[in-house]
């Protein structure tokens, strides 16, 4: 459908051009933005037989490179060109800052600044209101086509944004973090270098020494945890801390008490044995009271009735 | 039935037997699907008016969707109960066993958690035991021994009901292996027989509506519509209901009902789903159609390994049904005592809870908490932090809970590891087979979804698929999970496909499932009954199957037959039918070849009769159908009608009251074709006579179901009393 649109306008400027020009040649003309190939090769079928101006030797014309103006009216204004170019070089900030916190995670504290750039200029060519000119972005930067790719590429960082939490991390101007991250990280860190103190030499030391500030920090995650105020760097760097408490040092707790649980196990197993003897024994078994019904024909004896035929 | 204790003592001492699977108890009579049509039947029709029977039709719509909405409100009470008193318990034994693992004495948090479980199970026992024995199990066996004909004593009145609920919120709570499905389909049987007669005779209250349905036949069709209904609360599975009740009940299907019984369905299915998204703060998210939910699982089959392994499948379920049996028995013949019954339950409780918690202490499968299941209980112990116990996640839940994880983990991360699972469905397999049977209401349903041989092995299967990484699109343990459960237990095909069609939401799964229970059912078949077939067996119940065991054409009804029979004039003296009631328990007695007239009507008439009398003979008030209908459903024992000496002489009419044409047969019927007019028309009596149409017996439910084909051809049982 949307070929045959983008066919007729294209016929329609040909013979426009060849009204204006009567020359030969038309040495300029747009290319849709959508116009594969496949759409070129049938615009020449259709086109062809009509138009003197369409030769297959002059095919080169239509390269798919080639970029030329359009007329005043279907022109993006300066303006909008302008904010692209800036929500160009402020993206490529946030996903640059993005790649290179990505492992340990720390998107969040070293990127919202870089964030909340992106956020201001995308909030500019979204919104409404006119620009100098008389013009609105929104329109022309946004909506103007099928891929909308700058509204797609914002939407993925939107994303990944939202995917990781930050918000529960970073103040609501996106100005700082939040006292909450900071406290945490100060906590963190102190369980950190009291891990580094006493990485040399005997693990158990390490068990001990760290234990009270290793659980303090346990506590404040799960407190933030609960109200919610967790974001991916904080989640990311409490698991590493507690791996290295678990598997690098070793300080879970130990599978000690083995015997007693063992013991209470096979008593309480014993338990129903011990009853189920005790009742075969003495509880009296449940008998049935025959009964005999009537029946015409004496067949008292209820043995099987096949026994009876045979 | 027919024999006195009399005739007994004439020829001896009666003999006594171990309990066994080979008799047919006294307890049970059957119910009455035939329309007694005697004159005062016929009049009552001829006074009611067209407008009358449009009202009636309208009424039973009413009282459908009334039963509807009760069940799924019931259904909505229980789950919230369950939910919020076993949370309660994990959340206690959770801070305990977080306390003690890190300053050692954790056999104390065992007996903790122990003692919590015995406690619940010991009050829903205890309820059970002494109050209303008959709430006792999942009730399914019940309903469809009641939808065959057979009135079981008590099945359906309020207070089972409110045992039944309790009973079932305690031994959920108190961590038992079993399921509240069975239950629900029970509770939404007797809200069916309550609503439908508008009275309850518990608690004295008599609404005065819907008197027109104080009969079996009308019972029958809403008990039917709130069994549906109480299957559609469950599973949320209202197409899966219907077909439950018409596979159960289709001996007396009629056709018009079953447009009710859906509408009874959907409104239950309905009710449940808003109340529980108004108690889960979603209102209008309609989520939770049933008790049970399975989630959605993603669609793409690869039917090869769906069908992987059903046969062994059938072969657990099997092995299921042959323990269950002998325990049954054992538990019949010793521990019939309530307060023994309480005990073992007790026990019961203790053990799950210790070998629950030896399987967690013992594991060393730590895996980290996924993204989604933050709301359950996970157990740390001694898991790496940040990583929890993955028995934990089996065995610290609920069952229901326990089957959803089992079934939603995401292929990538392996929840579970192969060992976990295969010890889970050992211990579980156990657990259930003996925890079925126990004096608690619980059903069976989720622990045969979680036992699943079946199962394990496709799980297992599958999984070893993602470890080999063959193929990551068939890396879906959850589905092959779910068509491996094992359904070898129950055995009820068509509505049990469509059930789990509906549970899953999943209509691509349908064949699937439906080869796999045929498969399970076929192998289990071969070697022994379905789980409630069994039940019913030991029950001694008089329950007819589908067809007269197969080469029985030689028994002809004069060998069936019970006689001779109590026979009344048309005109009889009141003393004489005195004497004769009270001296056989029989339920039926005959005029000549007139007609048939029942214990129960007759005791109905001595009442009134000799009331009128002691007043004044003039002044009688005719009798009325509306009086028979309010002695239903519990007539007086003849004991407790008084007659004088001057009453006996007076002489009593039974023209008016008997059935005039009763169903006969002549003496050289065969079983089946008299077998075949029972289970068709819902017969309570069948009259045998002879060719100049006199009476000379009669056949009654017991005489048929006596026969069965056992091992060594027709055999027959004995009649015993319990």
């Amino acid at each position: 459908m949307y070929i045959f649109q983008v066919v007729a306008l294209l016929i329609a400027l040909l013979y426009y051009g060849n009204a204006q020009t009567s020359t030969v040649a038309v040495n300029h003309t747009i290319l849709g933005s959508e116009l594969s190939a496949d759409g070129l090769k049938q615009l020449a079928a259709i086109v062809a037989p009509q138009s003197p101006v369409f030769h297959p030797s002059r095919g080169s014309y239509f390269s798919l490179n080639l970029l030329s103006a359009f007329p005043e009216d279907l022109e993006v204004s300066d303006y909008c060109v302008e904010l692209l170019a800036i929500f160009g070089q402020r993206y490529s900030t946030y996903v640059n800052c993005l790649v290179s916190a990505a492992r340990p995670v720390k998107v969040c504290q070293n990127c919202y600044g870089s964030y909340d750039n992106l956020m201001d200029i995308y909030t500019n060519i979204s919104s409404d209101q006119m620009g100098p000119g008389n013009v609105s972005c929104r329109d022309s930067l946004l909506r103007s086509d099928r891929l909308m790719l700058v509204f797609l590429l914002y939407n993925n960082l939107e994303d990944i944004w939202t995917g990781s939490e930050c918000n529960s991390c970073v103040s609501l101007g996106l100005h700082s973090l939040t006292n909450d991250t900071l406290y945490f990280m100060a906590t963190l860190n102190q369980s950190l270098r009291c891990f580094e103190k006493f990485q040399q030499g005997n693990h158990s030391a390490l068990c001990k020494e760290c234990k009270a500030t290793y659980r303090g920090l346990n506590e404040l995650y799960s407190r933030m945890e609960k109200n919610r105020t967790l974001c991916i760097d904080i989640e990311d760097s409490m698991n590493m801390t507690r791996r290295l408490w678990s598997k690098n040092f070793n300080c879970s707790f130990p599978r000690a008490e083995n015997v007693p649980v063992i013991a209470v196990s096979s008593f309480m197993l014993f338990l129903p044995i011990i009853f189920y003897l005790s009742s075969f024994l003495h509880s009296e078994q449940k008998k049935r009271k025959l009964i005999h019904p009537k029946r015409a024909k004496s067949n008292t004896s209820l043995v099987n009735i096949q026994d009876r035929l045979s | 039935m027919h024999p006195s204790l009399l005739q007994d003592s004439v020829r001896g001492c009666p003999k006594e037997i171990p309990h066994n699977e080979k008799l047919l108890s006294l307890k049970y009579e059957s119910l009455d699907y035939d329309n007694s049509e005697n004159q005062l039947f016929l009049e009552e029709e001829r006074r009611m008016s067209f407008l009358g029977f449009k009202c009636l039709e309208i009424s039973r719509w009413v009282i459908c969707g009334l039963i509807g909405f009760l069940t799924g409100l019931i259904a909505c009470c229980i789950d919230i109960a369950v939910e919020n008193l076993a949370g309660v318990k994990y959340y206690v034994v959770k801070q305990n066993i977080e306390k003690f693992t890190e300053v050692g004495g954790l056999s104390i948090s065992l007996i903790l958690w122990a003692v919590l479980n015995s406690a619940f199970v010991m009050l829903g026992a205890v309820i059970v035991a002494f109050f209303e024995p008959g709430a006792a199990g999942s009730g399914i066996p019940q309903i469809k021994c009641y939808l065959n004909g057979v009135k079981i004593p008590r099945v359906v009145r309020l207070k089972t009901l409110v045992v039944k609920v309790c009973g079932v919120i305690c031994s959920v709570a108190g961590g038992l292996a079993v399921g509240k499905e069975g239950p629900m389909i029970h509770s939404g049987a007797v809200v069916a027989a309550g609503v439908s007669q508008g009275r309850s005779t518990s608690l004295k209250k008599d609404f005065k509506i819907f008197e027109y349905f104080r009969r079996d036949t009308e019972k029958r069709d809403f008990v039917s519509a709130g069994a549906a209904a109480g299957v559609s609360a469950a599973f949320g599975a209202p197409v899966g209901g219907v077909l439950f009740s018409l596979e159960e009940g289709a001996s007396f299907w009629n056709q018009m009902l079953t447009w009710r019984i859906f509408f009874a369905s959907m409104i239950s299915t309905f009710t449940l789903n808003f109340f529980l998204s108004i108690y889960n703060n979603k209102p209008g998210d309609l989520s939770s159609p049933g008790l049970i939910n399975f989630g959605r699982f993603e669609s793409d089959v690869s039917v090869c390994l769906l069908l992987s392994s059903p046969k062994p499948c059938g072969l657990l379920g099997a092995l299921f049904n042959i323990l269950n049996y002998w325990l049954t028995i054992f538990r019949i013949r010793y521990v019939h005592r309530p307060c023994l019954q309480v005990m073992e339950a007790m026990l019961v409780a203790a053990v799950t809870a210790t070998v629950s918690f030896a399987m967690i202490y013992f594991s060393n499968d730590c895996q980290p908490l996924g993204p989604d299941q933050s709301e359950d209980y996970p157990l740390q112990l001694f898991c790496a932090d940040g990583e929890y116990n993955s028995m934990a996640t089996a065995f610290f839940n609920t069952p229901e809970r326990s089957v959803r994880s089992l079934f939603h983990n995401p292929p990538g991360r392996l929840f579970y590891n192969p060992l976990t699972l295969s010890l889970f469905t050992l211990t579980y397999f156990f657990l259930a087979c003996w925890t079925y049977g126990l004096t608690v209401s619980a059903g069976v349903f989720i622990p045969s979804l979680l036992i699943g041989a079946h199962r394990t092995l496709a799980r297992l299967v599958s999984i070893m698929f993602v470890c080999r990484s063959l193929s990551q699109v068939w890396a879906v343990p959850g589905k092959y999970a779910f068509n491996g459960s094992c359904r070898g237990i129950v055995r009820m095909t068509l509505s049990l496909t469509v059930i789990m069609v509906e549970a899953t939401g999943n209509v691509t799964y349908g064949l699937p499932i439906m080869l796999v229970l045929l498969t399970a059912k076929i192998v289990g078949d071969y070697f022994v009954e379905g789980l409630y077939d069994i039940h019913i067996k030991l029950q001694s119940v008089p329950f007819l199957h589908l067809e007269a065991p197969a080469t029985s054409h030689w028994l002809t009804a004069r060998e069936v037959m019970g006689a001779p029979v109590t026979c009344f004039n048309r005109i009889e003296k009141v003393g004489t039918i005195v004497d004769v009631l009270s001296n056989t328990s029989t339920n039926h007695n005959l005029g000549k070849i007139c007609g048939l007239i029942l214990r129960s009507q007759l005791i109905v008439l001595l009442k009134h009769k000799v009331r009128e009398l002691a007043r004044s003979r003039l002044t009688q008030r005719k009798l009325q159908l509306k009086d028979f209908r309010d002695a239903y459903p519990r007539f007086p024992p003849i004991q407790s009608i008084h007659v004088s000496q001057d009453e006996r002489e007076c002489m009593m009419d039974l023209t008016e009251f008997m059935n005039p044409t009763p169903y006969t047969v002549p003496q050289e019927t065969s079983l089946p074709r008299v077998f075949k007019l029972f289970r068709a028309l819902g017969l309570r009596h069948l009259v045998v006579v002879d060719s100049e149409n006199r009476v000379v017996g009669l056949v009654t439910r017991k005489d048929l179901a006596r026969y069965h084909l056992g091992k060594h051809g027709l055999e027959e049982m004995q009649l015993a009393q319990t």
